[in-house]
């Protein structure tokens, strides 16, 4: 079904990106997303470039398929670049085309955010490709632990998230098996007028809706029955820990921000 | 309608590190008015395989046709509608397919889209009701409101109401109680019997293929392991094994019994009673002998 789209998906591995501590990469990409819009020469882009491909490289995920699993963002990406092309109207006049007039400032702004956007979207991806969700939630929900003391329901939040990402490949499936047997029955999702379209969802959301509260009442009951009773005075099975690599990465990051301002001009 | 597989390979998520081969080189034959069990392990490809029986995936290698209705990786048939009426599928679980308010609106939905006149659907409904075993005074209650078993009767009157031509269960008695299941087997078998169906069951249970089927297709790995008469195909103990199957609890018993008393009976999907006759008269012919 969604065989082109892969943010959200992740690649089991073992690199040293796979490897680092959920905090790690998700301070590091916290932060990268910040300086990105720091960038605004030719070699500050270079080498934030540079930090992201290095990354992407090191996951050993095929880089055809990362490539090509950002598709739908190729598309908003060109389309960004059009819209610079045609909004701006900085330095010289390069071409008129049917009155519209390209300026050279254009080109440059169109390339400069194009780029930001991809590489936003790249490093982001890259989060999600080797870390699993488990390891995300815990991540945050031990960042966020400050937030205890205004009494910010953290645990709570944290197992809201891993629940409902342990249960989107869940319902993707229901959902393709419903849809599969409604086509039999004669539904058609994909032609016909919009009206019809619309309301060929009805045979699916509503099984959908009903497994899905059938479910949570399902597992809060196992919850409860294996004496799930909050996180107070939980312990937990994988302990964070942030070791060598992580410092490592950490420093490279430093320098890598570092020369970022060095090479951007003010 | 004819069912012919041709060298038919289909893989998940292509060229991605999810690849996934389902099936590998299937060729097959399931001739009409036959009825056809497939067996296989978890992930052998019978769902898959179930899939292309109305054009719900195309093949990535290979063709499938239906009748007149030819299915490749490039062309599909334009009139998918109507193969999908002349093809019906009860999916594993098919009560989560429901939806409607009333379960008489559920059983109509299918007909519905294939556009049978609603008087049509009405006399099918009357028709149909007894045959799955439902109550009339169900129609017209929410079908969320029946027991498991009704709402999967429910469902299955829904494929049923279509009157399809080849009719396809993937394992329709999982999760019902013994006796459920034994009524509801009986149903599709005395169906086909009176509509001459095609029918495909797709099961776990060797003792249902050879009481129904009268052609056993075996799938391991996403090909073709065995095929032909239950009586030929699920004698084969070792060639069973090795797919991590078994044969059927007769056999079992015939088996045993030769290697304990010597005396070979020959299979014939006899039932117990008939093998119960069966041993009175080796017993008798043994006493007489000796």
């Amino acid at each position: 079904m969604n065989n082109m789209l892969i943010i959200g998906q992740y690649v089991p591995g073992n690199s040293l990106v796979h490897r680092l501590d959920p905090r790690t990469k998700m301070t590091v990409i916290f932060f990268f997303v910040f300086i990105v819009f720091l960038a605004n020469t030719v070699i500050s882009y270079s080498v934030l470039t540079a930090f992201a491909l290095a990354s992407m490289i090191t996951t050993r995920i095929p880089i055809r398929f990362i490539l090509k699993g950002l598709t739908p963002v190729w598309f908003l990406i060109g389309f960004t670049f059009i819209l610079h092309l045609i909004v701006t109207n900085q330095g010289t006049v390069l071409v008129d085309i049917f009155g519209f007039s390209i300026y050279s400032g254009a080109i440059i702004q169109g390339f400069a955010i194009s780029m930001r956007f991809f590489l936003l979207i790249l490093v982001t991806s890259l989060l999600t490709l080797t870390t699993t969700p488990i390891e995300i939630t815990d991540g945050i929900e031990d960042m966020l632990h400050p937030l205890k003391k205004i009494r910010f329901p953290v645990h709570e939040l944290a197992l809201m998230m891993s629940i409902s990402l342990r249960f989107i490949p869940t319902l993707m499936q229901e959902t393709e098996k419903i849809s599969r047997a409604q086509a039999s029955r004669g539904v058609d999702f994909r032609t016909g007028p919009l009206k019809e379209r619309m309301k060929a969802v009805v045979p699916l959301l509503v099984p959908l809706f009903v497994s899905a509260f059938k479910r949570a009442e399902e597992l809060a009951m196992a919850m409860e029955a294996r004496g799930y009773q909050g996180g107070e005075g939980r312990t937990k099975l994988r302990e964070l820990k942030l070791e060598k690599r992580d410092l490592l990465i950490f420093l490279l990051f430093i320098l890598t921000t570092a020369a970022l301002f060095f090479t951007r001009s003010y | 309608m004819d069912i012919t597989f041709n060298n038919v390979s289909y893989i998940y998520q292509a060229k991605t590190p999810f690849e996934h081969k389902a099936i590998a080189d299937l060729s097959l034959f399931i001739p009409s008015g036959s009825f056809t069990a497939v067996i296989g392990h978890t992930g052998s490809g019978k769902s898959t395989l179930i899939q292309h029986l109305n054009g719900l995936v195309r093949p990535t290698k290979g063709e499938v046709i239906i009748g007149d209705y030819h299915l490749t990786q490039d062309q599909k048939p334009d009139e998918l509608k109507s193969l999908r009426s002349r093809v019906g599928v009860v999916f594993q679980y098919p009560e989560h397919q429901l939806f409607e308010e009333t379960v008489k609106k559920d059983i109509a939905f299918g007909p519905h889209n294939f556009g049978v006149p609603q008087a049509e659907i009405n006399k099918r409904i009357e028709q149909l009701t007894p045959v799955v075993g439902l109550s009339d005074e169900l129609l017209e209650r929410s079908p969320f409101d029946l027991s498991g078993g009704q709402m999967r009767r429910v469902a299955i009157a829904g494929v049923l109401a279509t009157e399809p031509e080849v009719l396809v269960l993937d394992e329709p008695t999982a999760g019902l109680d013994p006796r459920g299941q034994r009524e509801m087997m009986d149903m599709f078998y005395n169906l086909h019997h009176q509509e001459g169906m095609t029918t495909i069951l797709v099961t776990h249970s060797m003792e249902d293929a050879v009481k129904y089927a009268d052609n056993v297709v075996i799938l391991n790995d996403g090909t073709k392991y065995m095929e032909g008469k239950p009586e030929e195909v699920l004698t084969q103990r070792d060639a069973l094994h090795k797919v991590q199957l078994d044969v059927p609890e007769m056999v079992q018993f015939i088996n045993k019994f030769s290697e304990q008393f010597g005396y070979d009976i020959p299979y014939r999907r006899q039932s117990p009673a008939e093998l119960a006759s069966d041993i009175r008269q080796i017993l008798k012919g043994g006493l007489t002998n000796e």
